[in-house]
């Protein structure tokens, strides 16, 4: 029998139309500042394993302006993002950084996975994009008119993007990429000019790279310099976290929990509590309440948003095998079928069920247990460093042994419901309670028949 | 959460022979895996002691084990607990058993047993899927539950309804009443067991629960046991490359049915008579005294684990 070959060639227009419909704006542009950080990592030499928890977390004010920067600007005419993390080679552009896609085994950096996320936004924002990258010691530039490109699709040599090479950028401080893009997509046109995008992007740039911000690089988003969100994971010297520490095939994982510590205005919003994820460094969930880590699972609380608002836990995966850590493609998510993720949620199950034993004890019946409140408010935010640098633990709660000499006694008894209710006309105080009466008339004996 | 029955109140432990003769099995398979290549010596035993410490004395007297943590539950008699602990590197964590798991060792191998003494309950379930998320690869995990009806009532339906308020992920809401009638409690439970197993094991795709055991005794209450190892194929090959499998109380698949452990109510004479004959053949009866040929063929099985009790004057 003779075999005939069909074709299965990859076509320009599913990856200019079709393929930029499953992730959203924002994703896109979490995809380019992951090749900026990846390019850091790389060009510095950053061993994220050893470093993103080593502890040098409080950098000064002053050194943060020395750190290499990701500028993104946009307006409803162009989008820009520039960084200062050291450019891409020669080399590399034209040999990798263009395919749509890794090949096995080419996976090199720390949050890009696929190969596809400059491409992908690129397609999904514009139609003409120029980019400008320059190591210290060589440099290219590209100009494109994306949709005139995606219509010349007969050869595989079609498959091909001009490069022009120019100057190096001399210093390492000055290496990086720009790539600017016009002729902005309608839909990408009204999301800018929807009036809640920037807040939006501020607020996901500020959780996704929170323990890259300030520590590694500076993030700034038209014009405003982005803070990293901090976890607010907390110890006092009574309360001590959980550590869980293990490896799992390919991957690092631990796992951190305890008590939250306060807002700046001393309450516990529900907000910030729950579960963080964070895969190489890049925060892929946060402050989730729901069965994805766990809650309401096997036989486990449901996230109760009055008791477990000072629950916090941070589940930290490591990995130089990018396919092997259990984010979604999106990496603003955990995929749920990843073995290494439903480990880690069983265990995240048994490193949380302390801690909402100890919160549940102290909400018992309404009114906070005192004792558990107070030291439950005592605690402060701490880094997750801090916790590392500990060997693995379970979360406990040392209660002071000594309790101060009760001084206090109850008095009860019984009244003529007729008589209170004099009280309570004499007094002009029609609402108060038998309890309220009882207490003011043995304050009025105790200041009228025995002064001090 | 559930508390424990408090169970150590009501009944010495020493006096429940069935469960006696289940301890004396778990011992007997244990020595089996030691000799198949199983360490067990080494061991780490975690178990709910009570104030008794039965498994304690017996898995350090008999098994050599000398690492041992046991959970206590009830804070209030801490300091018993304590007392009575029979050997001085018992370690007592006054905790529950689901505080004690995740913190347990990873780079030991564990012999866990949880020991309950009630119905089957939603922290059970939690702690079970714990124990198999925890232990780490060759641990021996052992869990012991209440099958007795789950409420005073009758009923089945109620039955079922108390099952799916405890167990909601692992019972499908269309599961007939019928599958709860009494006789199908042991299986129910034995099934809810496993998918809490298998739940904890999810992820962990280089091991999986390989069954050695599971008996269905009676002392006061029928209870049911199951015992199995975390283990890949390495581990199962040895454990069928091992005496275990030829003893009668193997069960290498929670499908099967139960090891009934039957303790005939026998004098001490009497006893003293069938020993001389043991182990009889299949048509075997004793000559001198009435005994069915159930019975006889039920202590068969049991008479080299079977406790003698006796008053000691001390």
């Amino acid at each position: 029998m003779t075999t005939h070959n069909a074709n299965a060639y990859p076509r320009k227009h599913f990856f200019f139309e079709m393929f930029t419909r499953d992730i959203s704006l924002e994703d896109c542009i979490l995809d380019l500042i992951d090749n900026s950080i990846d390019g850091l990592i790389r060009t510095r030499k950053i061993e994220i394993s050893g470093s993103l928890l080593n502890g040098n977390s409080g950098r000064k004010t002053s050194d943060k302006h020395k750190l290499p920067k990701i500028e993104i600007s946009y307006s409803s005419r162009r989008f820009e993002i520039s960084d200062t993390c050291g450019g891409i080679s020669r080399d590399d552009a034209l040999n990798d950084v263009f395919n749509f896609g890794h090949g096995p085994g080419e996976v090199s950096g720390s949050l890009g996975v696929y190969g596809i996320g400059l491409k992908r936004a690129i397609f999904k924002i514009g139609s003409q994009f120029e980019m400008t990258s320059r190591t210290k010691d060589e440099g290219f530039f590209v100009s494109l008119n994306v949709k005139k490109w995606t219509e010349q699709d007969e050869k595989l040599e079609d498959w091909r993007i001009p490069l022009k090479f120019v100057k190096g950028a001399d210093s390492e401080e000055a290496a990086g990429t720009t790539i600017e893009i016009r002729d902005l997509r309608p839909e990408v046109e009204m999301r800018i000019n929807d009036g809640v995008l920037a807040q939006r992007l501020y607020a996901i740039i500020s959780q996704s790279y929170a323990l890259f911000i300030d520590k590694y690089v500076r993030i700034v988003l038209n014009g405003r310099a982005v803070e990293p969100l901090h976890i607010p994971i907390a110890e006092s010297t009574q309360v001590k976290s959980a550590l869980d520490e293990y490896v799992d095939g390919d991957v690092r994982v631990r796992l951190f929990a305890s008590l939250a510590a306060s807002a700046p205005n001393k309450e516990w919003p529900a907000e910030p509590a729950g579960w963080y994820a964070v895969c190489n460094g890049r925060v892929v969930v946060a402050a989730d309440k729901t069965d994805l880590t766990g809650w309401g699972t096997l036989g486990f609380r449901q996230f109760h948003d009055g008791k477990h608002r000072k629950f916090v836990g941070v589940a930290f995966f490591e990995s130089k095998n990018l396919l092997a850590l259990p984010w979604t493609t999106t990496k603003r998510g955990l995929y749920r079928e990843s073995p290494v993720y439903l480990h880690a949620r069983n265990r995240m199950i048994g490193v949380a069920r302390p801690i909402i034993k100890f919160l549940d004890s102290i909400y018992q019946d309404g009114p906070e247990d005192a004792k558990g409140r107070e030291i439950a408010n005592q605690v402060r935010r701490i880094p997750l460093s801090a916790i590392a640098a500990k060997p693995p633990s379970a979360f406990s709660v040392g209660f002071a042994k000594r309790r101060r000499p009760k001084t206090t006694v109850s008095i009860q008894y019984d009244a003529e419901q007729s008589d209170v209710e004099r009280i309570r006309t004499y007094l002009k105080k029609p609402g108060w309670s038998a309890w309220r009466i009882g207490k003011h008339t043995f304050d009025y004996f105790l200041k009228t028949e025995c002064p001090r | 959460m559930k508390d424990p029955t408090q169970s150590y109140k009501k009944v010495h432990y020493e006096l429940r022979p069935a469960k006696q003769v289940e301890r004396r099995m778990m011992i007997d398979a244990l020595q089996v895996l030691s000799e198949g290549g199983f360490p067990i010596r080494e061991y780490q035993y975690v178990g709910m002691g009570s104030v008794y410490f039965i498994d304690f004395i017996l898995f350090h007297r008999l098994l050599g084990i000398d690492q041992m943590i046991s959970s206590e539950y009830d804070t209030t008699v801490a300091k018993r607990v304590e007392f009575n602990k029979p050997f001085g590197f018992v370690d007592v964590q006054v905790a529950p058993v689901g505080d004690v798991i995740p913190t347990l060792s990873a780079d030991k191998r564990h012999l866990l047993w949880l020991d309950y003494d009630a119905t089957l309950s939603r922290s059970q379930l939690q702690d079970i899927a714990l124990a198999t998320t925890y232990l780490t690869r060759s641990s021996i995990l052992f869990v012991t539950i209440d099958i007795e009806p789950p409420t005073d009532t009758d009923s089945p339906q109620e039955w079922k309804e108390y099952f799916l308020e405890e167990a909601p992920d692992y019972l499908d809401l269309g599961t007939p009443n019928s599958a709860f009638a009494r006789s199908q409690l042991p299986k129910r439970n034995v099934e809810l067991i496993e998918k809490a197993i298998r739940t904890g094991l999810l992820g962990r795709s280089d091991v999986d629960f390989i069954p050695l055991f599971n008996f269905l005794y009676k002392d006061t209450h029928q209870m049911v046991t199951i015992g199995g190892m975390i283990g890949g194929p390495a581990e199962r090959r040895k454990i069928r490359g091992s005496a275990l499998t030829d003893a009668f109380y193997y069960r290498p698949s929670f499908r099967e049915e139960p090891c009934v452990i039957t303790v005939p109510l026998l004098t001490r004479k009497e006893r003293q008579y069938l020993d001389g004959f043991m182990p009889c053949s299949d048509s075997w009866i004793p000559e001198d005294f009435e005994m069915s040929s159930e019975l006889v063929l039920a202590y068969r099985e049991i008479y080299r684990f079977c406790p003698s009790y006796a008053e000691l004057l001390l």
